[in-house]
């Protein structure tokens, strides 16, 4: 076949051009390293790459706020401990206050002193996280989600709790269920002296021996002293019937009927009696305001016992609050562990997903650079040698 | 001894005509359109005599040019298929820089923009978190200006373009009809006017670089040359030209080839243009380009609109409802046919009932064709799917297209609801105070509550609040809600609980638990009593990043879908443009392995024509010593 002169200078010009083209697109790879510059490349990786570059931006934004989190509840978790110490405090105080040789001016100071610790409390109820955002606003708060007045503590909240996500955790705890939630006595009822009483008769805060066959009624147990013996009537003053009569009253021993039982120390006057009523709804804050104003008042004797016994009780359900809270925040803490490597390893896995598609193989790119650039110079050497061939050369 | 010298002569002269062609190929060696050029040599006929006939010498014929009907018109065409080709690769290209990917792609500025709400979720009331949102919310919507302006621009290069080609078309078309009179004019003298033919067939090849033509011979020698199958764009001496014009529905994003023929107007459909640059240019106008400003208008239309619904759902950190955030052009009206009848215009909303349509809709422009006042039926472009209608509005893909004025039968619409969403996308306040984050309703938890109920998320629907309503459980899977009185409904955990959804635009809310409820736990929805310190609305904006609203893609991933089918586009086009480009170079190759010059073989026909010369002279040498010896025989 013959060749057009021309043309096979235009052809070779042409895929001298081609192989530059070639060769400059291969070093644009090498260069940015990347073997998908543009979607056409690959339209398929570049997608890919495109999708996986959202969510490894996605993740690194809730690793960020799981972040925030994860100080929120590490600074309610510390503050609950905070406030486990005060009520600890709090709690030797009211023991300290039984102590017999007191009168009612070291009563009065301790008082005082749990004035102070309980201040403290209210203080650490309130605290905030680094963004100023309450650690116990619940659902929702005002800046500070709990106020003083006189009339008690309010909490000026949205009680409930926000769950945790696969991603994220809660940023603030329930303060109505951590501090807000102490019913009064034992938890289901409480025992507590008419002022009228006389004799030594105190009583502990009583336990519930049989949760079926509680009723929720009020019961009076009066005592009566006659030539010696101490008996005891049980009324149940919500229905006025007359559960027991004639019970024969033995110190230190336990009072029990309808699934409940107290026991009763001291000799009580004839006339004493105990009335039992159903526990009310309180909360830290009161439960200790009521042991100050028993103590602080107190003029001592079977009252004060009885007020020492009724503010441990609630005390301890207090601290059994504010324990199961840390509980849970300790459990949300370690979520935050476990979501935080779980995220760092997705992350790590999209940036894999990433580069494989868009990313050069840099030994396969530097192979085929070396290549295209071979074929490069034999094509220019291969152009050169060919063009010195002509007929004309020959013709002298 | 006369005829010896005669047939000499002759043959001097034959040779020297032979060595001028050879020597004029040669000078033409790189001239472009040039046709190898020969001389026929044919042989004087014999004088007859009683010893039989004796050839009188050799003489010129005539000068042939080399040429292939077949493989030039075959060059021509492959030729203008891929100018057209990649002509259209070119533009794709430039279209695709606007569609990168990557962090400095507009996806990522979508996504940063959802994502910066994540800060306002840790610090509600933090002016900074707050500005940071608002920068990234301008900062997306000037790269959607960006790439909208960008593709204004390539539009308005195409055009200009377009008109350049369209004057060059008609220069070339003069110059043919101009070519052909000279023809004619040469025909008449029985010898083909090989130079006069390759300019012509060079004008043809460089016509065909900007539209493909197909071209009949005539009898005088003239060429016809037609456009887009029968248009005729050059009859023997008249050229015809041709121009751009819009189509019929005036659509400013398209183009179409027109030819005037005196008083009418032919339209060339693009379907029938075939090849050359205007047919890449048109192809790459009309559907390549529209289609790409379709899905970055849906992308601006969808992603406003729906932030901006979730937007007024929440409240700034005054208290006040929130209102726009981002300013979302109306759609615009449908464009009419120039051949309709009727009174009817065509408005174009996104639906808004029974729920948004922003998440439903198609990147697409859709005709309407009345059969009668207010029936007829609507075509989507992108896929062809037509939907009957018999009333207005017109629901369809998430939009809501109403008819005003009586339209006649006949009569068509172009709705484009897309070309001009994104050109002036912009927030519309800068006050970070004016981002309403907080969620206008809460949730609470029953004092006395026994279970591990925990909160997964509320969602408002409604601003404001509708008044409180409380969930209370009467077994662990069962509820009752105060406003229905003793119907119970069925619990699960993690299961939304709807409020007043079902009846549109009323208020409402959505309430997700988690955990398990027992007897006597309740909780209570009601208008948000603190929302200085809440970020609801932001977790709403946050959760928007998974809703579905690109065919099926994510808001977030609906870039990549883009980007990766204007990827596909230019990856096709450069396979179209490689192969076609492979076929017009080898099909050039044949062509001038029959038209084109080679040296070595003009360097073989100089050796061997200056041989044959030599001994002609020779020859002519040998008759005069014959003479002499003739005339020292009779001296």
């Amino acid at each position: 076949m013959r060749l057009g002169f021309a043309n096979t200078y235009d052809n070779a010009l042409q895929n001298l051009y081609l192989r530059q083209s070639d060769l400059s697109s291969q070093q644009e790879k090498l260069t940015s390293g990347k073997n998908v510059n543009r979607p056409s490349d690959d339209p398929t990786a570049s997608a890919v790459a495109e999708r996986a570059l959202t969510r490894i931006s996605r993740v690194d934004t809730e690793q960020r706020a799981l972040g925030v989190q994860r100080n929120a509840i590490t600074m309610a978790e510390s503050t609950l401990a905070d406030a486990t110490g005060l009520i600890q405090d709090i709690r030797d105080l009211v023991v300290n206050s039984g102590n017999g040789g007191f009168n009612a001016t070291s009563r009065a100071t301790i008082a005082s002193q749990m004035r102070g610790l309980r201040d403290q409390l209210f203080s650490v109820a309130n605290r905030t996280d680094t963004n100023g955002i309450p650690l116990f606003g619940g659902l929702g708060s005002s800046a500070n989600p709990f106020t003083d007045s006189v009339a008690g503590i309010t909490f000026n909240g949205t009680p409930g709790q926000r769950s945790s996500t696969e991603v994220a955790l809660p940023s603030a705890m329930d303060g109505q269920a951590i501090w807000m939630n102490v019913p009064s006595g034992n938890g289901t009822f409480q025992a507590s002296l008419p002022g009228t009483n006389t004799g030594l008769l105190s009583t502990d805060a009583g336990q519930v021996t049989s949760p079926a066959a509680l009723t929720g009624h009020s019961y009076s147990v009066n005592f009566t002293v006659a030539a010696g013996v101490t008996t005891y009537d049980v009324v149940d003053t919500t229905t006025s019937a007359t559960i027991a009569s004639g019970q024969p009253y033995v110190t230190n021993q336990a009072i029990a009927f309808d699934g409940m039982s107290f026991v009763a120390h001291g000799a009580p006057a004839n006339g004493d009696s105990v009335q039992l009523t159903p526990s009310t709804a309180s909360n830290v804050f009161k439960v200790i305001d009521d042991a100050i104003t028993s103590i602080d008042s107190s003029p001592g004797g079977p009252q004060l016992s009885q007020a020492i016994a009724l503010a441990l009780s609630q005390v301890d359900t207090s601290m059994d609050r504010i324990q199961s809270a840390r509980g849970q925040a300790g459990d949300w803490l370690n979520r935050a562990d476990k979501i935080s490597s779980t995220q760092t390893g997705r992350s790590i896995q999209l940036e894999a997903e990433k580069s494989k598609a868009e990313d050069l193989d840099m030994v396969k790119g530097i192979s085929d650079f070396s290549k295209i650039q071979t074929g490069y110079q034999a094509a220019l050497q291969s152009y050169a040698q060919v063009q010195k061939l002509s007929l004309f050369n020959f013709i002298s | 001894m006369g005829s010896i010298l005669n047939i000499g002569a002759r043959a001097l002269v034959a040779n020297e005509l032979a060595l001028q062609t050879a020597g004029n190929n040669i000078a033409n060696v790189n001239t472009p359109g040039y046709s190898r050029q020969s001389v026929i040599l044919q042989a004087v006929p014999g004088q007859f005599s009683a010893n039989g006939y004796f050839g009188k010498g050799v003489e010129v014929a005539t000068v042939q040019r080399a040429h292939s009907e077949y493989l030039t018109n075959q060059a021509i065409i492959s030729g203008s298929v891929s100018a057209a080709d990649s002509k259209r690769l070119d533009q794709l290209k430039q279209l695709e820089d606007i569609f990168q990917g990557g962090s400095t792609g507009l996806g990522a500025a979508v996504s940063d923009m959802l994502n910066s709400f994540s800060d306002i979720v840790g610090a509600p009331s933090d002016l900074t978190a707050r500005s940071v949102v608002l920068t990234r919310a301008d900062e997306m919507a000037a790269r959607f200006r960006d790439s909208s302006t960008r593709m204004d621009d390539l539009r308005l290069g195409v055009r200009n373009a377009l008109q350049d080609a369209v004057i060059a078309v008609n220069t070339l078309a003069g110059r043919i009809a101009v070519t052909n009179q000279e023809v004619a004019r040469a025909f008449g003298t029985g010898q083909s006017p090989n130079d006069l033919l390759d300019q012509r067939d060079h004008l043809i090849t460089e016509l065909n670089k900007y539209v493909q033509t197909t071209s009949i011979e005539a009898t005088d020698g003239t060429l016809g040359i037609f456009v887009g199958g029968s248009q005729p764009l050059v009859l023997g001496k008249v050229a015809t030209p041709l121009s751009i014009s819009s189509d019929e529905f005036g659509d400013p994003a398209k183009s179409k080839l027109v030819m005037q023929r005196g008083t009418a107007t032919n339209v060339i459909e693009e379907a029938t243009l075939g090849g050359g640059s205007i047919t890449g240019l048109l192809r790459f106008q009309n559907s390549d380009l529209i289609d790409a400003k379709n899905l970055l208008g849906r992308m601006t239309l969808a992603i406003g609109t729906t932030i901006n619904d979730q937007h007024k759902l929440g409240l700034d950190l005054s208290g006040a409802p929130g209102g726009d955030l981002f300013r979302v052009n109306a759609l615009p009206d449908g464009l009419a046919s120039d051949t309709n009848t009727g009174a009817a215009t065509i408005q174009v909303a996104i639906q808004t009932t029974p729920t948004s349509g922003a998440t439903t809709m198609a990147a697409s422009n859709y005709i309407i064709n009345f059969t009668g006042a207010g029936v007829g039926n609507i075509t989507r472009e992108s896929d062809g799917q037509i939907t009957a209608f018999a009333a207005s509005p017109i629901a369809v893909d998430g939009l809501s297209i109403s008819i005003t004025g009586a339209a006649a039968a006949g009569d068509r619409f172009l709705v484009t609801p897309f070309s001009d969403a994104s050109s002036t996308f912009s927030t519309t306040f800068s006050t970070p105070r004016a981002l309403a984050i907080a969620n206008p309703v809460s949730a609470s938890a029953g004092a006395t509550n026994q279970g591990t109920l925990a909160l997964d998320s509320l969602v408002a629907r409604s601003v404001p609040a509708p008044a409180a309503i409380t969930i209370s459980f009467t077994a662990p899977g069962t509820y009752t809600r105060s406003d229905t009185g003793a119907t119970t409904y069925t619990y699960t955990p993690g299961q939304a609980i709807e409020y007043d959804l079902l009846s549109p635009g009323s208020s409402g809310w959505t309430l997700k638990l988690k955990g398990s409820a027992l007897a006597g736990d309740t909780y209570t929805v009601q208008p948000n009593a603190f929302p200085r310190l809440s970020a609801g609305n932001a977790e709403a904006m946050m959760a928007l990043r998974d809703v579905p609203m690109f065919d099926g893609a994510t808001l977030t991933d609906g870039y990549a879908s883009a980007m990766s089918e204007i990827g596909v586009r230019v990856q096709s086009a450069g396979f179209a443009a490689d192969v076609s480009q492979s076929i017009a170079t080898n099909m050039e190759k044949e062509r001038t392995s029959v038209s084109g010059v080679n040296l070595d073989e003009e360097a073989a026909k100089l050796i061997q024509f200056q041989q044959s010369y030599q001994a002609s002279a020779k020859m002519m040498q040998i008759a005069q010593g014959l003479f002499e010896t003739l005339s020292q025989v009779l001296g």
